[in-house]
């Protein structure tokens, strides 16, 4: 695909006229300071800093206000700091995800010992990215700003873009537990040659022999019942885990379906967020000046004027009556 | 993926080199271009978080110079004096300028003259001046287009601006594609040809050094015809999903509006009927009315089983998947209700203005002979309550472009039958079309009644019997296309502009109809496109054009020139 570039001529065209314009005496930051600056404004002279092509422009001694060749950069909203908290989470949280999934690839590989530590660096990992996520979703409620604006406007869709990045973790999240666990129960299956599935429904026993009930017990036999019965506990508590999840899961992403585009759908489309757009701006305008509008006709307002009017013409009276007596 | 991909590269360059929160402003043409090939959640990820109008950004005096604004704009004298007013007072921390087109001297000049605080960091020009609503079809979307049918006398520079127009258009799809072309036009029409000629300068002397490509061993063609060769392919309704959408409710850059016809809930308002983004429509979007409604079905009944299963949750590991697949189902769901949607209420539209009995005369006008017993059923149907002013006008309107010499009493009788059921259709809109587009102006041989092989061919068709009498018609772009793949465009219809020549069969062919292009026209073009035919056709129009627009070029023209 051509393009053309243009910088070079603009530039030039720029700098020529730089030299032959007038330089007026109100500085163009005076003029555009009449709007209204969310922040504190940082004032770089030394344009060299940001663009390495630019030009040197020395330092006057004069008010900063008047160079000209000065770029104003303005200090970012509050809520930008949020924004970036909530990036460097995810951030971290990638980063264990992919410690979690080296720590589920030696669990789940042949091994000596008996596994417990990489059972407890599984579940701690675990434990934390789900926390990483809880709070940054969290967090992310914080960014909701009320009132139509640019900026609540801005932030919706920081808000978006971030909530899209974390389901997109919460889901990779979940996945990677879910194939740990198939693969899991598969090794453990291949181990004992029991099956140890269990059904909330079902319930089914692990022992099938019924013909258990009035035999003696042999020595093998109540080893292997004690082992069961460890298994039946830890599968417990691994299915405890599991139903824990799946419901802070099903929690964050319900709190972020509402966040995230979808995409294909209307929604996701560039002109119609244009459209919605001028519609909030323009019915803000209208709600504002119609809240002007009976502001003034208020009745408190009526009063007030009503009030004011009887105290001058009290005060006459009484000057009126000073005089005459 | 040819246009799609281009305008997405395009847009994709302007963004990645720029770090950090921006904002993304564009122009109300520029904003289609954009949007049918760029997707809200693609920009967030490339951090742009605001999009707005050049036009609108005044509203709001804030400063947020934590923001870099990205400015992607036609090189229009109204946007350049946008850009003035916004420079002299700049509200973001960075400007970064692409425009759309070639920019002349002066505007740059002007620009750099308010650039006072030296904001902006650079000036660049992405041709993505078009509309790619298919990866082979793009549309101008030009506001005023019965334009192109006034004569140069009554408004020349209305009508020089539409050749701007459409000229910078055909210029941009070429510049994306890095290709120069060898250029044909259409013998009997005069703004083909004015068209021609402009952009055959732009390209080979104005611009010549930005158009200096690498020259392959065979230059593109680029075809220019006009919509009055072909004013049948317009008027007919349509049964073919997207090419039926847009007549009965109307397509306007991908995006459905359903407002006009009900009242729906609010997700269902306006849809999205993209081929890039909805697998259904890409596999159903040139299929029948009929199969369609099997194939939704089909579709429904697969979602209803899913939802079964979403709904029986015993185990652990379904409550798992559950949670896992919501976004899935969530989509699935969306699409589902949206064909569903579409379908039943083109289905109740069907209905109510009786389109099928309607549409298989208009059918008979456009393919078959017969001339008596097309008066006979133009006359009952016009006679018939149920048939809508629109539908009246679009029969007459069909009778007259195939009988105009035949039988002019009974011409005359159907004209005056149109006026007494819907006054605004006086007898001269009629004949006012049959002077654009009757027979005397046409070069394509329409009706296949010239040339001795078609009328053989058509004989042919007419015994053979034909599959499905409502999807008979094939537009004069098809033949035009099966000339060009056998070599045998005849020069004496479409000359090569001057020295233009071309040896052999071009292997891309970018045919651009002056009056705008018709859904049942891509649809022939992108058939065609499957066939691996050994050449790749690109069509391009200045609107995308359904009956009810079509008819509404021909009446404004017709008030204009007060005929």
């Amino acid at each position: 695909m051509a393009t053309r570039n243009r910088t070079l001529i603009y530039k030039r065209y720029r700098d020529a006229l730089k030299t032959v314009r007038v330089p007026t005496s109100t500085s163009p930051l005076q003029s555009s300071g009449k709007s209204s600056c969310s922040g504190p404004v940082i004032e770089l002279v030394n344009s060299s800093l940001l663009n390495p092509n630019r030009n040197y422009a020395p330092l006057s001694t004069e008010d900063p206000g008047n160079s000209r060749g000065a770029v104003t950069v303005g200090l970012p909203p509050a809520w930008v700091d949020v924004s970036e908290e909530i990036a460097t989470n995810v951030q971290r949280a990638r980063t264990k995800m992919a410690e979690l999934a080296r720590a589920h690839a030696k669990a789940l590989m042949p091994s000596f010992g008996d596994g417990k530590e990489d059972q407890h660096a599984i579940e701690s990992l675990t434990q934390e990215i789900t926390n990483i996520l809880k709070r940054s979703e969290k967090r992310l409620q914080q960014l909701s700003a009320a009132g139509p604006s640019e900026d609540s406007n801005v932030r919706k869709n920081v808000q978006r873009s971030l909530a899209t990045d974390l389901q997109n973790l919460s889901m990779e999240l979940r996945k990677k537990q879910s194939t740990y666990l198939k693969r899991l129960r598969q090794q453990k299956e291949g181990q004992d040659g029991v099956d140890l599935e269990m059904n909330l429904n079902g319930g089914r026993s692990i022992m099938e022999d019924d013909d258990l009930d009035d035999m003696v017990f042999n020595e093998h036999q109540m080893a292997k019942l004690k082992k069961s019965e460890a298994f039946t506990v830890e599968r417990e508590r691994e299915i405890q885990q599991v139903v824990e999840s799946v419901n802070e899961l099903a929690q964050i992403m319900k709190d972020l379906s509402v966040l995230v585009i979808d995409q294909g759908t209307i929604v996701d489309r560039i002109d119609y967020n244009i459209q919605n757009v001028a519609t909030t701006v323009d019915e803000g305008l209208k709600q504002l000046q119609k809240a002007e509008r009976t502001q003034k006709k208020g009745g408190m307002v009526m009063c007030a004027t009503v009030l004011v009017i009887m105290c001058f013409v009290m005060l006459v009276l009484l000057i009126l009556k000073e005089i005459i007596f | 993926m040819v246009l799609v991909t281009a305008a997405r590269d395009y847009i994709n360059r302007m963004l990645q080199d720029i770090s950090g929160m921006k904002v993304l402003i564009l122009d109300s043409q520029t904003v289609s271009a954009v949007s049918v090939v760029y997707s809200q959640s693609e920009l967030l990820q490339k951090e742009v978080f605001l999009v707005e109008l050049v036009d609108s950004i005044y509203k709001s005096k804030e400063s947020m110079s934590h923001l870099k604004a990205v400015y992607f704009l036609r090189p229009s004298s109204e946007n350049i004096q946008h850009l003035r007013r916004q420079l002299a007072n700049p509200r973001f921390g960075e400007y970064h300028l692409f425009f759309s087109n070639m920019l002349k001297d002066t505007q740059i000049h002007i620009l750099a003259d308010s650039d006072e605080q030296e904001v902006v960091q650079q000036v660049q020009e992405f041709y993505a001046d078009f509309v790619a609503v298919e990866p082979y079809h793009f549309t101008l979307n030009i506001p005023s287009n019965h334009l192109y049918m006034l004569p140069a006398v009554v408004d020349p520079s209305s009508l020089q601006h539409f050749c701007d127009r459409v000229v910078d258009g055909i210029a941009a799809v070429f510049l994306a594609l890095k290709r120069r072309p060898v250029i044909r036009y259409q013998r009997t029409s005069d703004i083909a040809k004015r068209i021609a000629q402009e952009t055959a300068k732009l390209m080979y002397q104005q611009e010549s050094g930005l158009f200096d490509f690498r020259r392959t061993e065979i230059s593109p063609l680029l075809l220019i015809l006009d919509r009055r060769d072909d004013p049948v392919t317009p008027l007919l309704n349509q049964w073919t999903y997207q090419a039926m959408v847009h007549e009965l409710i109307g397509i306007q850059d991908n995006k459905v509006d359903l407002r006009s016809i009900g009242d729906f809930p609010k997700d269902q308002q306006e849809v999205v009927l993209s081929s890039e983004q909805d697998t259904f429509f890409k596999a159903n979007m040139y299929e029948n009315f009929g199969d369609i409604g099997m194939n939704i079905k089909r579709m429904v009944d697969e979602f209803q089983q899913v939802a079964k299963s979403n709904q029986s949750i015993q185990t652990i590991e379904d409550m798992a998947r559950f949670v896992e697949n919501y976004p899935e189902y969530k989509k699935m769901h969306g699409n589902v209700s949206k064909h569903v949607t579409l379908v039943t209420e083109m289905s109740k539209m069907v209905e109510e203005r009786k389109l099928m009995l309607v549409s298989e005369t208009e059918q008979e006008l456009a393919c078959n002979g017969g001339q008596g017993a097309a008066f006979e059923a133009v006359t009952n149907l016009l006679n018939n309550e149920n048939v809508s002013d629109i539908d009246r006008l679009r029969l007459v309107m069909l009778y007259a472009l195939r009988y105009e010499k035949d039988s002019p009493v009974q011409l005359m009788q159907l004209f005056n039958k149109l006026a007494s059921r819907s006054a605004k259709y006086k007898p001269g809109l009629v004949q006012f079309l049959l002077k654009q587009a009757g027979v005397d102006k046409r070069t394509g041989d329409l009706y296949g009644n010239r040339d001795f092989m078609n009328i053989a061919r058509n004989m042919a068709r007419g015994l053979k019997g034909v599959e499905n009498v409502y999807t008979q018609h094939q537009p004069l772009l098809f033949q035009t296309m099966e000339s060009i793949i056998k070599g045998r465009l005849r020069d004496v219809d479409y000359p090569f502009l001057g020295n233009h020549f071309q040896q052999g069969r071009p292997q891309d062919v970018i045919i651009f109809i002056v009056g705008g292009t018709t859904y049942e026209e891509s649809r022939s073009v992108a058939l065609e496109n499957a066939n691996n035919s050994g050449i790749r056709f690109i069509l391009g129009g200045s609107v995308i054009l359904n009956s009810k627009r079509y008819a509404m070029n021909h009446y404004k023209l017709f008030l204009i020139l007060g005929v």
